[in-house]
């Protein structure tokens, strides 16, 4: 096996040197013709495009002079020859861009120096270009040919899923065929897995892991207890079916799908229309999708065309499947407060973005502006997805310059219902005028028509809410009054610019991905189409994608690191095989993430402990292996759920809007998340940033979060909270009661008794305090190293 | 102030588990602390800086809105020839971006200093310092939206989350201070995109800036500074001694050890912090300097001056935003009755500072910059309101390593687009690095299978204003 971190170390300084050399000379003169003529369009063709045929192409081109055609270059204008192949200081084309003499083109400024010498280099090495006129029309692009590379076509994600058979191995450690595969890598190098972790130490693991939540000291003895043979399974069964583990993990999607409550952190300074006041109906039904183990691939579906799925009970409205759209609008997007189509081609861009990292493991965004630089994903591949969400209307109004757009909000009620519902706010607000005219006209209190009046308002308010609920919804269409208002294909966008349009691209899926030979789609947006292929079993992204995120979401690292990337820059699977299997038995499986975690959570590596030989530290510092368990570090919405509930304070009322403030016992879960607002708790704690897609959380160590944890009241409350509970456990009035209840906390937080040394600390400590010792011994625990960490 | 300022990051090689194994024989948290040195956030990265660096801490003045260059700093006298004549020449086709014929400056502009630079009359105090100041005409941007513009601006990238200039330069360089955050963020009112401003995205979340919205309530949860710390030092040898039982049967765990390091940081943040950041330690003299008696400046002046006294305990990065409201700079009509009182909010405080750095001999390694997201049309919005321009505007430079009493570029002859000497966003960004010490294409990061940079593939050092 490679040394790890050789890659690492070498391909940085590629990278960065392939930057230099684009940013100031991007064109190198080119090994063979076609290479040659790839080059002009990459590099010479844009230049000509957007900075000079302007004016310098068509019939009514400036000063008669064309640089639309090779013949017309080479013809040039009154200043003689615009193209001299070969000699770029004889080429007037040139001479102007260099802006050294008059005339000086383009008028308004300089190029910037990357394209001028892209201009000279191109000239200087003998002008390679198309014979024939270059595209006609001044202000459209070409389309340009395209082709994967070999190294493209050859890459390890775009193979079919592999179904390998698991390795034979002489031993019996392996508790699932997982182990088979990571015993022979470690066998391979010579090395062994580390010793069977403590139970306790498996329970406390595996119970943050699937709940974010400590285990209690009764399922410590029950577990501790429990000698048969199932005994774990019985505790991950148990963990799986309790409402917690959907809040665990939909915390952890909410990260991949850069999902926030708001955008202001102030309620009172929102705007009603462009908040996404109905997101927490999107988070409440990821817990709901995941406790019930909605299979993936209906998942996914939801998320991309649940507005156009027939719903279960064969009704007019289908309320999760709305809802679940959600997923493509609640983007931190530009206000577009000068120019709302760029805001609309942003929102564009940012779906494509999101549905590219989540699902498929590619940078498709990057494609936005030119073919992508390393995957096999070309500009026009990105219009033909981005002709999808063109079609699709994420927003009820655009709205004028300067003001805000609106989102669009649909009834989650059948049309019938919402029609009364309204008809009934319609009557109550006409009650209301009524009842306020008899008010000028000096109508008694006790006026019998105002008594009348009042009691038919109150009547209607009683039998119905005030607004049907609503949910961000998308629907079929695009944005009405934007440039794209219905179902279309859209034209290449030069350089990402909707200001310079190119050629229209058909609606389609990637064509090295998905096929040249795509049916054509038909009448609706395509998001039924797009669904249907990120979730087609053939599709070899989608189910690794999602295994490798789940192994990450239990190991701490996935078994590909970069989760989100699954290009040409990401590092390569430690295991290819086991992915392949695991993504195999998942489809096999029905894509059900029940049956992954609990072959994951059962496995023999995941049983092991962090205890490893010297000889496998040094083989293997990173654990690429998978030979030990590594600790990790609670993410900030366990550290405070941990606090709350050791403090048995931790209010477990789920769902509904999000809570402004972080004292609120909830789960932070809960406690909402502002785009504008990151002087937070969570992101004190390196919580997710919702404004992209994160595949992994940061573990920052920082003094703030010291001061935090010293100071702020917040924990003044855990902490005397936890003291309160403590003494209520263990009452004061035994002769042992102090030591009983240093053991009971030491359960309660670490879940393990505590050493000799502890209790002898523990005590000196609530000693010293006087009244406050079991606070300040509450406190420091709260904060100590092992109740941050999970073994 | 700190005399622990230059000392950065040598002690960590002492034998730390001999030490914490003494702790509970009454080796105090303190002295633990001290002999233990820094942590990893203070430290640079091996290799740099890549140059010997002209300015060690930079002060950004933002004004979130887009000042109008040709009202402030980029004469036209052409305007007033053409006054309600159309722009000669196309302007970018833009879908709902359309403004009026030509609206000469209601301002007068004259020469000031031995470099005799012309500078608005709304900018006395600035006008006052010019010599000490790089104008740059010829800036280009790409983006005609508040949000994307200021993000821009601030990180490089238009549309993505991207680390901020600040966050940069902190992961670069370290901290000359590490008992107060090394980037520091004043921004009185929440603004548009707000925290992505000084975000520190993908690089590792210490590299954050620090928000402060009130000078007089800067830090969180430093304590009660009237408080007796007896009991939490207590406390905190408790911990101490705990998280060492835990460590020891944990070896190999950095992560540990920084966490216990974290915590010593903090007391001594503490014990600091709140002198860092006590206005009322400065002299009445100085606060008039800064106009902080005056409640047209009071706000701006705090703002400067606390600027300055954390450049002078080895902050970084000091990103002051001009914001009593958001847009403040965001003149689409009113032109007349609103650009004189926002000039008059920040005038004096910024020539304060200016002057104040250089008597005290920050100046020469503090690098200050001003400007907006863009600048503003030539043209007339309404009849008296400029719209956003990105297409050339000013933004100035002042201190460390830079040419005063210079003008560099410009912008054609009604102010629409830099022409001579374009300076790209990128470009300020590569020169700001450069001054740092830091050669902007070779501070990199690899996130998400690429190797990121600030400037992205773009960016060239403006040689010409460099001193």
């Amino acid at each position: 096996m490679a040394r790890p971190g050789v890659r690492s170390r070498l391909l940085p300084r590629a990278l960065v040197a392939w930057g230099t050399l684009s940013a100031t000379c991007p064109w190198l003169p080119a090994a063979s013709p076609t290479d040659a003529l790839d080059s002009f369009e990459r590099h010479v063709r844009p230049v000509l495009v957007e900075r000079c045929w302007r004016c310098h192409a068509g019939d009514a081109a400036e000063g008669g002079l064309r640089l639309d055609s090779r013949a017309a270059l080479l013809a040039g204008g009154a200043s003689g020859p615009a193209l001299v192949p070969g000699d770029p200081a004889a080429s007037a084309i040139i001479r102007a861009v260099r802006h050294g003499e008059a005339p000086r083109m383009p008028p308004d400024g300089r190029l910037p120096a990357g394209e001028v010498a892209a201009l000279e280099a191109w000239v200087a090495a003998g002008a390679v270009m198309p014979e024939g006129p270059l595209g006609g029309d001044a202000s459209v692009a070409p389309p340009r040919p395209w082709a994967p590379t070999p190294t493209q076509q050859r890459w390890w994600a775009f193979q079919p899923i592999a179904d390998p058979a698991p390795p034979e191995v002489a031993t019996s450690w392996p508790q699932d065929d997982l182990d088979r595969f990571v015993w022979a890598g470690l066998a391979a190098q010579g090395l062994g897995p580390a010793p069977e972790a403590d139970r306790s130490v498996w329970l406390r693991r595996v119970t943050f892991d699937l709940t974010g939540l400590p285990p209690t000291p009764a399922e410590i003895d029950a577990f501790l207890a429990d000698d048969s043979a199932a005994a774990w399974a019985t505790v991950v069964d148990r963990l799986l079916a309790t409402p917690a583990h959907g809040e665990r993990f939909a915390r952890h999607w909410l990260d991949v799908v850069r999902y926030a409550d708001y955008h202001d952190g102030d309620p009172a300074a929102r705007n009603a229309v462009c908040e996404p006041l109905e997101a927490w109906r999107y988070r409440d039904w990821v817990v709901k999708a995941f406790q019930e183990d909605l299979p993936f691939d209906r998942f996914i579906t939801h998320q991309i065309c649940g507005d156009l799925l027939q719903a279960p009970d064969g009704g007019a409205v289908h309320p999760d499947g709305l809802v679940a759209t959600t997923f493509l609008v609640n983007g931190a997007w530009d206000r577009g407060d000068a120019d709302k189509e760029k805001l609309v081609s942003d929102m564009v861009d940012d779906q494509i973005d999101t549905v590219g990292k989540a699902f498929l493991g590619l940078t498709l965004g990057c494609a936005r502006c030119h073919d992508h630089k390393f995957d096999p994903v070309s500009q026009a591949d990105y219009y033909g997805l981005a002709g999808i969400f063109y079609s699709t209307r994420m927003l009820a109004e655009l709205g004028t310059k300067g003001g805000e757009i609106t989102l669009q909000r649909r009834p989650l009620v059948a049309p019938a219902v919402a029609e009364r519902i309204e008809r009934q706010r319609a009557l109550v607000t006409h009650l209301e005028a009524t009842l306020a005219a008899l008010d000028r006209g000096g109508a008694p209190a006790a006026d019998p028509e105002r008594l009348a009046l009042e009691s038919e308002r109150d009547a209607l308010l009683a039998a119905a809410p005030a607004e049907p609920p609503r949910a961000l919804a998308v629907s079929e269409g695009g944005v009405p009054g934007g440039l794209f208002p219905g179902i279309q294909d859209v034209p290449i966008h030069v350089r990402g610019s909707y200001a310079k349009l190119g050629p229209t691209v058909p609606r389609r899926m990637p064509v090295f991905l998905a096929g040249a030979d795509q049916p054509p789609i038909g009448t609706g947006s395509g998001r039924r189409e797009l669904a249907a292929w990120l979730t087609a079993p053939t599709n070899p992204l989608t189910p690794r994608v999602i295994v490798n995120r789940v192994w990450q979401w239990h190991f701490g690292r996935g078994l590909v690191p970069t989760a989100s990337n699954f290009g040409l820059l990401s590092e390569p699977p430690t295991h290819p095989a086991l992915l392949d299997w695991l993504a195999s038995r998942f489809v096999a499986d029905g894509w059900s993430l029940e049956k992954l975690h609990r072959r994951i959570v059962l496995s023999a590596t995941y049983r092991q402990s962090g205890r490893a030989t010297a000889a496998a530290r040094a083989v293997d510092p990173d654990n690429r292996l998978l030979g030990r368990y590594d600790a990790r570090r609670l993410e900030a919405e366990a550290l405070r759920d941990a606090m709350l509930a050791v403090a048995g304070t931790l209010d477990r009322t789920a769902g509904g809007p999000a809570v402004a403030a972080m004292t609120v016992p909830r789960r932070s879960l809960y406690v909402q998340t502002a785009r504008w607002d990151r002087a937070t708790f969570a992101t004190l704690f390196d919580a997710a940033n919702p404004d992209a897609v994160v595949e992994r959380r940061d573990v920052s160590t920082v003094a703030p979060q010291a001061l935090f944890l010293l100071n702020n009241p917040f924990m003044e409350g855990v902490a005397g909270a936890l003291a309160a509970r403590l003494a209520r456990d263990v009452p004061d009035g035994s002769s042992d009661a102090t030591p009983r209840r240093i053991e009971h906390t030491w359960r309660l937080l670490f879940g393990r008794m505590p050493r000799p040394e502890e209790i002898a600390l523990a005590g000196e400590l609530v000693a010293a305090g006087g009244d406050d010792g079991w606070h300040d011994l509450a406190h420091v625990l709260l904060t100590a190293n092992e109740f941050a960490h999970v073994d | 102030m700190s005399t622990e300022r230059c000392q950065r990051g040598e002690a960590v090689a002492l034998p730390r588990r001999a030490l914490l194994s003494r702790v509970g024989g009454g080796f105090g948290l303190l002295a633990l602390g001290d002999l233990l040195g820094r942590s990893a956030t203070a430290a640079a990265l091996p290799g740099l800086p890549h140059h010997p660096p002209r300015a060690r801490r930079v002060i950004f003045l933002y004004m979130p809105g887009g000042p109008s260059h040709v009202d402030l700093l980029d004469p036209k006298p052409r305007l007033a020839v053409d006054a309600g004549k159309p722009l000669p020449f196309e302007k970018p086709r833009l879908e709902r971006t359309r403004t009026g014929n030509l609206l000469p400056s209601p301002w007068r502009f004259a020469r000031h200093g031995q470099s005799g630079i012309e500078v608005s009359e709304l900018l006395p105090g600035l006008a006052g310092q010019i010599d000490r100041v790089c104008v740059i005409r010829s800036m280009v941007a790409d983006n005609i939206n508040h949000t994307g513009a200021a993000l821009q601006l601030c990180t490089g990238e238009q549309a993505f989350s991207r680390p901020s200039v600040g966050s940069w330069l902190t992961y670069g360089l370290g901290t000359e201070n590490e008992s107060l955050p090394g980037f520091v963020v004043v921004c009185p009112k929440p603004v548009f995109q707000g925290a992505q401003l000084w975000s520190s995205s993908f690089l590792p979340s210490a590299h954050q800036g620090t928000l402060i919205r009130d000078p007089d309530a800067p830090i969180a949860d430093l304590g009660d500074p009237s408080a007796d710390r007896g009991r939490q030092r207590a406390r905190l040898e408790a911990l101490a001694r705990l998280n060492e039982l835990h460590r020891r049967d944990r070896p190999a765990h950095p992560d540990l050890e920084a966490r216990i390091a974290s915590f010593e940081t903090a007391f001594r943040m503490q014990a600091e912090a709140p002198e860092a950041f006590d206005l009322a330690a400065e002299t009445a003299a100085t606060h008039r300097l800064y106009g902080t008696d005056d409640e047209a400046t009071r706000l701006f002046g705090r703002q400067c001056l606390l600027a300055r006294r954390l450049v002078e305990r080895g902050v970084r990065f000091v990103q002051l935003f001009s914001a009593p409201v958001n847009n403040f700079w965001d003149q689409h009509g009113n032109l007349q009755r609103d650009l004189p009182g926002r000039c008059r909010a920040v005038d004096r405080p910024i020539a304060a500072l200016l002057a104040d750095l250089a008597a005290r001999g920050l100046l020469d390694d503090t690098l200050v910059v001003w400007g907006g997201e863009f600048g503003r049309t030539p043209t007339a919005e309404g009849t008296d309101g400029r719209e956003h321009h990105p297409f050339g505007f000013t933004m100035w430079m002042a201190g460390g390593g830079v040419r005063g009493g210079t003008v560099h570029g410009a912008t054609d002859e009604f102010g629409w687009h830099a022409v001579e000497k374009r300076v790209h966003l990128h470009d300020l960004h590569a020169t700001m690095l450069h001054l740092m010490g830091i050669d902007h294409e070779r501070l990199t990061y690899r996130h998400g299978g690429r190797d990121y940079r600030l400037t992205d593939v773009h960016g060239q050092v403006v040689t010409e204003v460099l001193a």
